[in-house]
């Protein structure tokens, strides 16, 4: 029995030692715990394969290549195969931030209208040649080619010279120059941009090796054996199918390079990431459910077995708007004579019930046009937008005792089939519990925004999801005269169009803020020509005992080189 | 034989033709822009210059009949063309979706013939009873369930919540996709394959077994109350032979016509199953291709759902002959 007591004593004791060398011990060969950069607080095991069923959960992506890619999905491989010169750090929501990536510093001159960007000297792609400046200009010239353009390349005409090198006038983009030895690129725009820094981190701007210069038709980039070579922290391990796109990490890639406020690490914590394509989303939702990858788009009518069973990413705020625009040309509802129908038609929109009864509570109700996360973003700026049906009411009668009529319903388009339809059936009711007669107008989702293009907007449902995290990006793009090929939509304000262009061209953030903010509260107040209804939030469900570090960026793009398994 | 043969196979060019060139018109009938879309429209106002320049590299710009002239001028040489989309090769994209749709489609039908004809000949051999009426239900349920709340079901019950329930690894099977793609014999699943053919083979064969069932049935009960089948009893024969060696055979007819069909529509059609579970086949395709306004792909993957038709409705015609001796096929002789 003596020897037995002792016996435990010993077993006790060599357990607790063991749990205290557990506690204290520190990274050995097989376990390495990555540093998230200064001030990383977590450590995360390195390893493991992971499977994504959220970016490809309705088909394959038409074009990875940057060059080409035109969706969120596509581009979500694109800025794991690539970085650009500039990356947008959202870890303040509130105060988003552009931080450099290839670009170790960047000068605008006085009036935002030449840039002049430091390349690291110490950055490679994946085939062991080093990222210059001219590897920047390179992808320029390739992806501004009249016969390879992709449908972002109306972009380089923010480069003095672009549009003629996209119009087949010049051989090459007069605005943009590389200085290998002195490692600079200098990008002359073709007007005042104060933002241009956000807007080059673009994917469309990313770098290209010289292998491109190789290839007899460059459509062949993506789709070759050893194609898609880039300097972002992943590579291909095989190219693209339609049912898989396999990437490992990129033993060149060193995100500590990097600006150190973006947190990046060495090397990514995955040993291999696999982007599964599935045809339809409730399908890669049960795939998701039967445990055959770690993330998957959250799909309408789960939001709450997603929320009660796995983490989501519901409560990130992303930077998309869906909103009714109002085409100011219409007599039925454009022009000053009609403001007070215009404010009746927004303040009787009751946005909760669309959240709650639509979207099951994934959307934020809208207070303007420009979400959060876009810097100069501020709260509150639409007067209008909050649900009150009797000021809405109150409006209605006022513009009816003016002498204004309806003679028949007023038409609300949306593009069929697309899940529109109860969002607009709630407004036709909420107008007609005041007294406004509306109908929904459905028009083919094939032929939507041609049809808006030509004038078919009197009340049209519309979304904008950024294309990169800019003010203008919202206001200029959407609401500009000149935008949309004559914003056939049907805005337009000179007093907004100048204060916009002032804007672009202000440096100092504050100022350009401020100007932005009056802008879009001419839009929203002065001229109440949009409607807001809601932001988009974020989309993933992924399991938290499986994914100890994953994020959505307002962007709807997942940090893979961040993204670690709970157990690899 | 052989003449029926070649003539059947000529048939096929001007078949292939008049369907091929309906549908190339069609095309041009439906609303939208093709290059509008290819550029993104239905999500976005397009820049001109982007239209003008995906007008001029595929043609679009062009005459529909110098369209048409460009077009029969490049699949006579077997060239299908490129994506609007993404320019992949179509005869790539091709070779890739026929094949897993046909490997479906194979077992689909297997299921289908097997189970099918069983059910459906122990309902004639027992008709009216329990056992009859049972199967008349379960044909009946199959036959209207919808094919996507079906595979839903299947990957609910087999991979779902045996993921949440902690079942062995063996005991799971898979919710979709083509998996390992990882085949012997050209359609006989290897390794994890079988996981990810299963349910869709299933899925895909529900509707299909039920009617062949209710057809088998039906076909059956004409043949056993035929004179020769008293005969044949009369003879002595077992009544196994009586009703597989000449009633089943005999009742084959219009059986093996529905399994032809079902073949070919396992093969072009299976939109559904393909989008349920994933299935990179010839279906879901067209379809996709339709929607993107995707002219060489649509006409590229349509083309080989015809081929497959004309094929399959001609090894249908022959086997008639297998069946019924007095078929004789050929010249002066009727099918």
């Amino acid at each position: 029995m003596r020897r037995q007591r002792r016996g435990l004593k010993l077993l006790a004791l060599i357990l607790g030692l063991s749990l205290v060398a557990a506690a204290c011990g520190d990274d050995d060969d097989d376990e390495g715990a990555a540093e998230e950069g200064e001030g990383a607080e977590e450590e995360f095991q390195q390893g493991g394969e992971f499977i994504d069923l959220s970016a490809f959960s309705q088909g394959p992506a038409e074009n990875i290549d940057p060059a080409l890619s035109t969706t969120v999905s596509a581009s979500q491989v694109g800025e794991s195969l690539y970085d650009g010169l500039t990356k947008v750090d959202y870890s303040d929501i509130e105060n988003p931030v552009v931080r450099g990536e290839a670009a170790e510093s960047w000068e605008p001159n006085e009036d935002g209208t030449e840039w002049t960007f430091t390349v690291r000297d110490d950055l490679f792609f994946s085939d062991g040649t080093q990222v210059l400046p001219s590897s920047f200009k390179r992808s320029f010239e390739r992806s501004s080619e009249p016969d390879f353009a992709g449908d972002y390349s109306y972009l380089f005409s923010f480069f003095e010279g672009g549009q003629e090198k996209l119009d087949g006038a010049a051989d090459e983009i007069t605005g943009v120059v590389a200085d290998d030895d002195e490692m600079t690129l200098t990008t002359t725009l073709s007007a005042p941009y104060a933002n241009f820094d956000a807007v080059i981190g673009f994917k469309l701007f990313a770098p290209m090796p010289e292998a491109v210069e190789e290839l007899t038709d460059q459509n062949e980039w993506e789709t070759m054996d050893g194609g898609l070579i880039g300097n972002g922290p992943f590579m291909l391990d095989a190219p693209i199918n339609d049912q898989e796109i396999v990437l490992v990490p990129n033993p060149e890639w060193d995100g500590t390079k990097y600006d150190e406020e973006l947190g990046l690490p060495e090397q990514p914590y995955l040993d291999r990431l696999t982007f599964r394509v599935s045809a339809d989303q409730d399908t890669a939702y049960n795939a998701f459910e039967a445990g055959e990858g770690q993330t998957a788009t959250i799909v309408a009518g789960r939001v709450q077995e997603a929320v009660d069973n796995y983490a989501t990413t519901l409560n990130d705020p992303a930077l998309g708007i869906y909103y009714f625009q109002i085409n100011d040309r219409d007599p039925r509802v454009g022009g000053e004579e009609n403001k007070l129908l215009r404010q009746a038609i927004s303040q009787a929109i009751d946005r909760d019930e669309i959240n709650q009864a639509v979207y099951e509570g994934t959307r934020t109700n809208a207070t303007g046009i420009t979400p959060p996360g876009i810097p100069g973003f501020q709260e509150g700026l639409c007067d209008y937008c909050e649900y009150d049906p009797e000021a809405a009411q109150a409006a209605y009668d006022e513009w009816v005792d003016a002498g204004n009529s309806l003679a028949e319903p007023l038409p609300i388009q949306l593009n069929a089939d697309a899940g529109h339809e109860p969002v607009v059936q709630i407004i036709i009711d909420n107008l007609d519990a005041i007294g406004i007669p509306a109908t929904a107008e459905a028009i083919p989702s094939e032929t939507y925004f041609g049809q808006l293009a030509e004038g078919a907007c009197v009340i049209c449902r519309a979304g904008w999801l950024a294309d990169y995290p800019t003010y203008d990006n919202f206001m200029f793009d959407l609401f500009d005269t000149s935008a949309l090929d004559g914003n056939n939509y049907g805005y337009s304000n000179p007093e907004f169009d100048e204060l916009l262009a002032e804007a672009k061209a202000t440096t100092d953030a504050d100022t350009a803020a401020d100007l932005f903010q009056q802008a879009e509260q001419i839009l929203l107040n002065d001229d109440i020509g949009t409607i807001p209804i809601n932001w988009y939030l974020g989309t993933v469900a992924y399991n938290p005992d499986e994914v100890a570090n994953l994020s959505q960026t307002p962007d709807f793009h997942i940090v893979w080189e961040t993204v670690a398994l709970a157990n690899p | 034989m052989t003449s029926y043969i070649i003539r059947r196979l000529l048939q096929i060019i001007p078949t292939v033709f008049v369907a091929l060139s309906f549908l190339f018109f069609i095309f041009f009938a439906l609303p939208g822009d093709p290059a509008s879309l290819i550029a993104g429209g239905a999500e976005r106002t397009i820049d001109p210059g982007v239209m003008e320049r995906i007008n001029a590299r595929y043609g679009l710009g062009n005459s529909i009949w110098a369209q048409f002239g460009d077009y029969w001028q490049r699949t006579i040489r077997w060239d299908l063309g490129e994506s609007f989309l993404n320019r992949r090769s179509v005869n790539e994209i091709l070779g890739e979706r026929a094949v897993a749709s046909i490997r479906l489609a194979i077992w689909a039908v297997i299921i289908e013939v097997i189970v099918g004809l069983c059910v459906g000949l122990l309902s004639a051999i027992r008709r009216y009873s329990w056992s009859d009426k049972l199967t008349t239900i379960v044909t009946a349920v199959a036959s209207a369930i919808p094919v996507f709340v079906l595979g839903f079901i299947l990957q609910w019950a087999f991979a779902v919540k045996p993921n949440q329930w902690d079942w062995p690894e063996w005991a799971r099977l898979r919710t979709s996709g083509i998996g390992p793609n990882s085949w012997t014999l050209f359609f006989i699943p290897t390794g994890e394959q079988w996981r990810y053919l299963i349910l869709p083979a299933i899925t895909l064969a529900s509707v299909t077994t039920a009617l062949l069932a209710r057809m088998t049935r039906g076909s059956m009960l004409e043949v056993l109350r035929a004179d020769y089948m008293r005969t044949a009893r009369a003879k002595g024969l077992r009544e196994r032979d009586v009703v597989v060696r000449h009633g089943l055979r005999n009742a084959m007819l219009p059986v093996v016509t529905l399994i032809g069909l079902d073949f070919g529509t396992a093969i072009g059609s299976a939109v559904l199953t393909e989008t349920t579970f994933s299935w990179p086949g010839l279906g879901s395709q067209i379809v996709a291709s339709v929607n993107d306004r995707d002219l060489p792909v649509l006409l590229g993957l349509t083309l080989a759902v015809v081929l497959a038709y004309a094929f399959v409705n001609l090894i249908v015609d022959i086997s008639y002959a297998w069946f019924d001796p007095r078929i004789r096929l050929g010249k002066g002789e009727h099918a």
